[in-house]
């Protein structure tokens, strides 16, 4: 019989320990799956790790996938601890990466490399924030459900995309396309390792990201308010928190954080604006910031983690024909097993089984004491 | 010295440990068919642990239990339920949107997707009856009041068929009249041969109610001892291990300046009903104005209101001279207002912090705590050590989340830290509930200490005794009014209690 305690602290140990055997749990599940489905596991695998981290090529493109997951998740620890529950980050990236484009195929074309890639940015992160600042208003203002909120708007936002890449524009070259012409090189960020890599300085923006969000909730004032927000919104009152000031701040990082993913990602590797600009990486990130317990320093790890599924499975599709389901396999088992082992570092489980203490029992069961 | 036949339950070297504290260190605990067992001890004694172990709620890292002299394994809620273990909990676990047939039914294996509301309807009725209480099985556990909703507990329970029933603190939310009934219903059980385990602080009730006493210290055994070979002050004795006060010393000083004015403050409740009806009430500096009354009279509803967390819809309030009607908390703790609110863990506290960071949940705004925007976590740290020290809280691991201290090192803790802000005006409701005889005796003098030094207290609780015990005057609530002050050191309290029920309105 299996008993469930809960800890109040989890072991560091614990916690390194089983999300890696959750990962080779979930390996072994998939390899089950796909037994199943006639594939060869080791080979599928093999494939995987090949595509994720093979050479400094295919790792750097990892890393690519990391980046926007990376940013946004940072965000998304911050907000889910004040418990306004932000899956708005697709919305965000978009609207981030419109604005920001906006600047790239219509901003001045003398305008220096790196004003105009740091007006791009800004721009980016301030079409975020303000996507998240509307649910945010909505939340605090007339109790709307952020949850409800967040998701309609990204639907706003890819319809949005969709007006601009089948209206204005559109690149007239593009033989009817919904693409954008091709930005310049002075609104490229730029790459930091050489091509055919595309992986780029956004890199250091994640990390930076990542450490100050952990700064943030961790030492300051505000991620104070955050958290006791978050628990205890009555309590937070009495303390004098500003309720709508912190939801709004909140919003404003994490939906900024997402929106400058969105402009660097469309910037430095697809350099076009699209309908199809990844904007997925903001449902991801969702799992990356739970999955790491809401520390943004926990979460580049699982951000990498889960680029590596996605890199590794577009590699399987493409050189064993295998069909791009197994990946959602692998990849959902993974996670799933990652779930449950959350379930040991946040309780104890105990096999129990009569206690073998010698007893005063007896003697006081027979009438004795 | 008796048969084992009449035993119905022993647990035998219970010991239960948590990080940093051994809350059950090998317990031995035994009780008899048709007895009503009382266990005593200080707050954090390991009471509600050693109950929680019987409920299969926490596994005991050692020790065995016999249920009628066969050793039972206890993993959980539902296997104690098996062996007739019923426990109604310090804080209720009733789903307040379900009606009460639904809450009954709850978790039972038997019942299966089909509830045949009628049958269970009846069932209850017909528990009920035998108990002389009434309930209506198609309320809303959110329409009843604390004290009916209790009653719903112990109908689960017994539905379920419990024969050992175990009550932790179930008298310290109720009225006094309340407390008397549910004594009724407890006795009437006991001579049908059920085994009742009943917790309380209130050493009165505790030599009224029970056939005999356990008493745990620090999570050790003191000893069991027959209620009627033992007094009063012995058992605290045994309980706290010294003597303690029975009588608090009181000086006569001189009342101050006007504090808190209230002026004819009209505000809703949360179910959007009048709580406030033009309600008048000033307090002094240097004194301590009781407020007594029925729960529900609108006293939670005035505190709010003065502290800023709830709107009043009109009239005016003032602090010290200063308009303060719907000003902010923040406006009101630079006021110097602090509030003890009832509901510990849902207003004054953050369940889920640690003991550090609710220390210095009102003070992470000033030096040394704020460092520009940064939070300096050492001194918060220093801070809270401060508190701890200086209030004699029992904290195991100050980084553990606050919620894992025993009630009374909760309320201790949040005493302590609006205490520390020097107030001019604290608001304090039930500040004794659930407290041992050492802490409440620790909480009621720091309210006078407090009143010495010139602040006006707000002194808002359900037990009279306590009220005529510290307060220079008392004033009676009724349906969101004042009905009348009285001066606490010559009180008829039948009066009060007239008022109190809404008989009559005296003005002194
Ligand atoms: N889940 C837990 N994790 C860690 N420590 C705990 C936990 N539950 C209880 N404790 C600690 O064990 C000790 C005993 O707590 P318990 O709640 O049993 O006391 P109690 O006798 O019921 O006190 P009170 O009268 O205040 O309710 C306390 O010091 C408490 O902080
Ligand atoms: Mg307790």
């Amino acid at each position: 019989m299996l008993r469930f305690e809960k800890r109040d602290k989890t072991p560091v140990r614990l916690r390194v320990l089983v999300p890696i055997c959750s990962v080779l749990l979930g390996l072994l599940v998939g390899s089950i799956v796909m037994l199943f489905a006639r594939v060869n596991p080791v080979r599928v695998y093999g494939a995987i790790v090949k595509g994720a981290f093979g050479s400094a090529y295919t790792f750097s493109e990892t890393l690519v996938i990391a980046v926007p997951l990376i940013l946004i998740s940072a965000g998304l620890c911050l907000v889910y601890r004040m418990k306004f529950f932000n899956i708005g980050a697709k919305g965000q990236y978009i609207i981030g990466a419109i604005c920001g484009s906006y600047l790239a195929l219509f901003g001045p074309a003398t305008m220096s490399r790196p004003l105009l890639l740091t007006l791009m940015m800004l721009l980016g992160t301030l079409g975020g924030a303000l996507w998240a600042v509307i649910p945010a208003l909505l939340k605090v203002y007339w109790n709307v459900n952020e949850v409800i909120a967040t998701l309609l708007l990204n639907y706003i936002a890819s319809y949005i995309l969709w007006f601009f890449m089948y209206g204005t524009w559109r690149d007239p070259g593009s033989h009817g396309f919904p693409l954008s012409k091709n930005f310049a090189l002075n609104a490229q960020l730029p790459r930091i390792i050489a091509a055919p890599s595309r992986l780029h300085i956004g890199l250091f923006f994640g990390v930076a990201a990542a450490v100050i969000v952990w700064i943030i909730i961790r030492k300051t004032r505000f991620g104070y308010e955050a958290r006791v927000l978050g628990e205890n919104e009555r309590a937070a009152r009495y303390a004098g928190i500003n309720v709508v000031k912190t939801v709004i701040i909140g919003a404003v990082i994490s939906g900024g954080l997402a929106g400058l993913a969105g402009i660097a990602h469309t910037s430095a590797v697809l350099r076009v604006l699209q309908l199809e600009i990844n904007s997925d990486y903001g449902y991801t990130a969702i799992i990356a910031a739970w999955l790491a317990g809401l520390d943004p320093l926990v979460a580049i790890g699982v951000s990498v983690l889960l680029a590596a599924l996605e890199a590794g499975g577009y590699q399987i599709q493409i050189v064993m024909r295998v069909p791009f389901g197994i990946v959602g396999v692998i990849e959902s088992s993974i996670l799933f097993c990652l779930l449950a082992g959350e379930i040991i570092t946040h309780y104890r489980v105990t096999l129990t089984r009569r206690l073998s203490t010698p007893l005063a029992l007896d003697e006081r069961a027979r009438g004795g004491a | 010295m008796e048969g084992q036949e009449q035993l119905m339950l022993v647990m035998g070297n219970i010991t239960k440990r948590f990080p940093g504290i051994v809350a059950n260190d090998h317990v031995n605990f035994e009780l008899r068919k048709g007895e009503i067992h009382t266990l005593l001890g200080e707050n954090g004694a390991g009471k509600s642990t050693l109950m929680n172990v019987l409920d299969g709620i926490y596994y005991p890292d050692e020790g065995e239990i016999a249920i009628e002299g066969k050793r039972v394994n206890l993993r959980s809620p539902l296997d104690s339920m098996k062996h007739s273990i019923g426990m109604i909990h310090q804080n209720f676990m009733l789903v307040a949107s379900l009606s009460v047939i639904e809450n009954v039914v709850l978790g039972l294996e038997s019942q299966g997707f089909y509830i045949d509301k009628k049958s269970v309807a009846h069932q209850i009725e017909a528990i009920a009856k035998k108990y002389n209480f009434r309930v209506d099985p198609y309320a809303k556990i959110w329409q009843l009041s604390v004290g009916e909703q209790q009653r719903v507990e112990i109908i689960k329970t017994l539905f379920k068929g419990a024969r050992i029933l175990i009550l932790d603190e179930p008298t310290a939310v109720l009225t006094p009249q309340e407390s008397e009934e549910l004594f009724g219903i407890l006795r009437e059980m006991k001579s049908e041969g059920k085994s009742i385990i009943f917790i309380s602080h209130k050493l009165n009730e505790v030599m009224s109610v029970s056939d005999r006493i356990t008493v745990l210290r620090k999570g050790r055994l003191v000893g069991t001892v027959d209620t009627a070979s033992i007094t009063e002050r012995e058992l605290a004795k045994m309980m706290i291990g010294r003597d303690i006060l029975f009588r608090l010393e009181r000086k006569d000083i001189e009342q101050g300046r006007e504090v808190l004015t209230v002026e004819d403050a009209q505000a809703y409740n949360d179910r959007g009903t009048m709580a406030l009806n033009k309600l008048s009430i000033t307090v002094h500096g240097g004194e301590i104005m009781g407020v007594a009354g029925v729960a529900g009279n609108g006293q939670v509803e005035l505190a709010e209101c003065i502290t800023g967390l709830r709107h009043l819809v009109s009239g005016h309030i003032t602090v010290e001279g200063i308009d303060v009607t719907n000003a902010t908390p923040c406006t009101l703790a630079s006021a110097g207002v602090n509030y003890i609110p009832a509901d510990r863990l849902g207003v004054g506290l953050v369940p889920n912090l640690s003991t550090v960071e609710n220390a210095m949940l009102r003070k992470y705004r000033q030096q040394p705590m704020c460092r520009g925007a940064f939070i300096d976590y050492g001194a918060a740290c220093t801070y809270a050590d401060g508190l701890i020290e200086k209030f004699d809280i029992a904290v195991p691991l100050k980084n553990a989340p606050v919620k894992v201290l025993s009630g009374g090192n909760m309320q201790k803790l949040l005493l302590a830290r609006e205490i520390e802000e020097n107030p001019r005006l604290l608001i304090a409701e039930h500040p004794t509930r659930g407290l041992d005889v050492g802490a409440t005796e620790f909480v009621r003098k720091t309210l006078l200490e407090q009143r010495d030094h010139g602040v006006a207290v707000l002194l808002i609780s359900e037990d009279l005794d306590e009220i005529l015990m510290v307060a220079d005057r008392v004033a009676v609530m009724y349906e969101g009014r004042i009905v009348g002050i009285v001066d606490a050191h010559h009180v008829d309290i039948a009066q009060i209690g007239l008022m109190m029920a809404g008989a009559v309105g005296v003005k002194a």
